[in-house]
């Protein structure tokens, strides 16, 4: 085997390491240019326009990249969503569901639940078990979206929606929600919106 | 060192140069071989033979398996804390974890070095005397990951100098378990499909054996085996053959109706087809290897959608069973299923036991236990899987099998169990067989919505009635004759696990925070300890420089909001 040529192996790294920011930074570009189009309803610093808008600041990665392949299959529909990733590649998806994961989740400063609200969300979770998926304090994983601070108003269309199926890329939540009742759904969405994030819970160091 | 470290920084050079053409996979594994190298030292080289993990049962030093030994029975051969001074026992270190989230994981001991593993899949390899950590491994998470239950993990598996891991995102690992660095990682299921992995791996005779989950979320379950040293696919065993309609048998196992219509079924069944492409079947818990027929033992998980029965007309093959398999090629042995067309998710999860057992005429011979949600537990003859005897119910049981209903039908056990996925333990010489229960009254409802992609598809909702008791128990059963010889109370439903020791003693934790010692003759309380979060994963054992140690971590319970922690904690006496 002949020696490395050091120098010669220099320069090809350096191409190398220049191709691969130049490319990073393009790919940066277009997802910056394709995330544009959501702040007009989603805002520009994370904070819905419209109430019955959800954040996205911050939200799961994996609950984002399904949303917006649901989306573009009909499975949730909606059709101005349907319309904004129909050009999107699979890629497009997944790269924007990053983007967004990666933003800080605004604080809306919605206030916090009474006790007895925040009792009958207790006892709501204790019946159906939110936890065993959205994880202690509703901050969610993955696939499964942080609830904690989302929109209130946004909460509670959803809830109708998974529990007259018009919401149908979901039904297990539509099964769990039409199982519980609207007294106690009413009570962990006005919870839900006025929870502070703890950030106690999870992942560890990453 | 400098070599080594001059080596690492061009590697990772090139690596991420390379990334930005090829894969960002290879860029991934250096990063966490990176973290791994830096955020700890090397532990000792372990060298785990075979003959090791086959005699396990015999191994006073080390904890081999996640369940003990390759029966399974958790039974530790030490005696050196026994019923005289358990009194005695106090902490010997704890270790906090960075992970603060439910703790499953059942510690791996190997010359004294620990690995434990915690949610969200990190391993970390511990000084088993001190505490002191060696390495930890943060797996690189995928962004797509879908489980039941939290994002648990039971523990490693170990074989040679390598550590074995499978991850939330479905992926098998091997490690190095000197240093904690990535040898190679195998793509175990697709998590877009609802596949994840929560159980311990099982390693024997250079295989690596996997199951998965995904009852909850329309997949086809498996269990599969690996190459240990390259991480290619040896065989798989689908859980559901292609054929799962069965004999359409009106009776569980206990001989009670299920209360089937097998006419609207057929029609069904001529409608639809065969369901075994969605119907579940998750392998949640290790199989036991039988060496010396070279078969494995484990049980099969509910079917998809848990309680919408409608859409998948037949037995549902092989779920809610007992499977026995050839370990060499995968081959189909024997099966007992023991409820037929489930509609409640009162499933097996909990692993297997191998021990030898009295048939129907007293006669000894080689059998196989398991704890089911139903509250009782079955004892089969190893040979043909058939039944010989189920115990006396663990916890209340009213009014079986009523079917779910859109309202909500009220039916005892709860669909936790009876028996979750808690491993269970048995004491050989005394005969019993050691289990811990939940007692959680429930209401099932049904709902009926086709296969979702990959989506939580329960067909329904399980729903606790907030205004009835909840309860567990810890219970002895003789497996000889399926009565109950004792059983203690506790406030809260029990899960996590049970370890018997030759000190005749038996240990597990609640969630509650407490851990305690029982008698294993009488189930009297011999020790307890406060550890401050709820202690919801099974006990192990070991002994360094001739002092035996017990270890349990102390993380809570996600699936039943117990208080999270984040503590291995390891007791001795003096």
């Amino acid at each position: 085997m002949p020696p490395l040529n050091i120098p010669r192996l220099s320069i090809m790294l350096m191409t190398l390491v220049a191709a691969f920011v130049q490319a990073s930074a393009a790919q940066a570009e277009a997802i910056e240019e394709k995330a544009a189009i959501c702040s007009t309803c989603h805002g520009e610093k994370g904070v819905p326009i419209d109430k019955v808008t959800p954040i996205i600041w911050g939200q799961m990665e994996g609950y984002i990249y399904l949303q917006l392949r649901d989306f573009k299959s009909g499975a949730r529909a909606n059709d101005l969503m349907q319309a904004v990733v129909a050009d999107l590649t699979k890629d497009d998806l997944k790269a924007l569901a990053a983007y967004f994961a990666a933003k800080p989740w605004p604080d809306l400063q919605q206030p916090s639940a009474s006790k007895d609200v925040a009792a009958a969300a207790l006892a709501l979770n204790t019946s159906v078990g939110c936890t065993g998926c959205h994880l202690g304090d509703y901050q969610g994983d993955s696939t499964v979206p942080r609830l904690a601070g989302q929109q209130h108003e946004y909460m509670d269309k959803t809830i109708n929606e998974f529990r007259d199926r018009t919401r149908a890329n979901n039904p297990g939540m539509s099964d769990l929600m039409i199982a519980s009742p609207p007294d106690g759904l009413k009570a962990m969405s006005a919870y839900l919106a006025g929870l502070q994030i703890l950030g106690s819970t999870g992942h560890g160091s990453r | 060192m400098a070599q080594t470290y001059r080596k690492q920084q061009l590697s990772l050079l090139l690596a991420s140069c390379t990334g930005a053409f090829l894969s960002t996979a290879a860029f991934a594994g250096q990063e966490i071989q990176q973290g791994a190298a830096t955020q700890g030292t090397a532990a000792p080289t372990p060298a785990v033979s075979q003959d090791m993990l086959s005699g396990a049962d015999g191994d006073s030093n080390n904890f081999l398996h996640t369940n003990g030994n390759y029966a399974q029975t958790r039974f530790y051969p030490a005696k050196q804390i026994n019923t005289d001074n358990v009194s005695k026992m106090h902490v010997a270190w704890i270790f906090q974890t960075d992970v603060k989230e439910s703790l499953e994981t059942t510690p791996i001991v190997v010359d004294g070095v620990m690995y434990v593993t915690t949610s969200f899949s990190h391993v970390y390899a511990l000084n088993a005397k001190t505490g002191e950590m060696y390495w930890h491994y943060k797996h690189k998470m995928g962004p797509i990951t879908t489980f039941c239950c939290g994002p648990n993990n039971r523990g490693v598996a170990i074989a040679d100098d390598k550590v074995f891991l499978a991850t939330l995102d479905a992926k098998l690992v091997a490690l190095d378990a000197k240093t904690g660095s990535l040898l190679w990682e195998a793509q175990v299921g697709d998590p877009e499909l609802g596949y994840s992995e929560t159980m311990a791996p099982t390693v024997v005779n250079g295989k690596v054996l996997i199951g998965t989950n995904g009852g909850e979320y329309g997949i086809r379950g498996f269990v599969k085996a690996f190459d240990a040293k390259t991480g290619k696919l040896a065989w798989q065993f689908d859980t559901i053959p292609e054929n799962s309609v069965g004999v359409w048998a009106t009776h569980d196992a206990t001989g009670r109706d299920m209360l089937r219509d097998i006419k609207a079924e057929k029609a069904a069944l001529a409608k639809l087809g065969d369901p075994y492409k969605t119907l579940g079947g998750g392998v949640w818990q290790n199989p036991a290897v039988d060496l010396k027929s070279n078969r494995i033992f484990f049980v099969v998980g509910n079917p998809s959608p848990d309680l919408d029965g409608s859409i998948r007309p037949g037995d549902n093959l092989y779920t809610d069973s007992l499977v026995s398999l050839d370990l060499d090629s995968g081959k189909y042995a024997c099966h007992f299923q023991y409820i037929a067309h489930d509609v409640w998710d009162l499933d097996a999860v909990s692993p297997p036991i191998l021990v030898d057992v009295k048939d129907k005429d007293g006669k000894v011979v080689p059998g196989v236990i398991h704890g089911g949600k139903t509250g009782h537990i079955y004892v089969h003859n190893r040979n043909d899987c058939s039944l010989i005897r189920f115990s006396d119910a663990m916890v209340p049981q009213e009014n079986m099998w009523v079917l779910p209903t859109k309202e909500g039908a009220r039916m005892l056990p709860g669909a936790n169990g009876g028996v979750e996925w808690s491993p269970m333990t048995v004491n050989p010489d005394l005969g019993f067989a050691y289990a811990i229960n939940l007692h959680q009254p429930m209401t099932y409802h049904v709902e009926s919505t086709p296969y979702p992609g990959g989506k939580l598809w329960l067909g329904g909702a399980f729903k606790v009635i907030p205004s009835e008791k909840q309860a567990g128990n810890v219970t002895a059963v003789d497996y000889n004759t399926g009565k109950i010889a004792w059983q203690v109370d506790t406030p809260q439903p029990m899960i996590g696990g049970i370890m018997a020791t030759a000190g005749g003693l038996v240990f597990t934790g609640e969630g509650n925070g407490w851990f305690r010692a029982y008698n294993a003759k009488d189930g009297k309380v011999l020790w307890s300890f406060q550890a401050g979060a709820g202690v919801n994963a099974p006990p192990a054992s070991y002994s360094i420089d001739g002092k035996q140690y017990v270890v349990v971590a102390a993380g809570g319970n996600v699936q039943l909001d117990y208080k999270r922690g984040n503590n291995i904690i390891a007791f001795t006496t003096d």
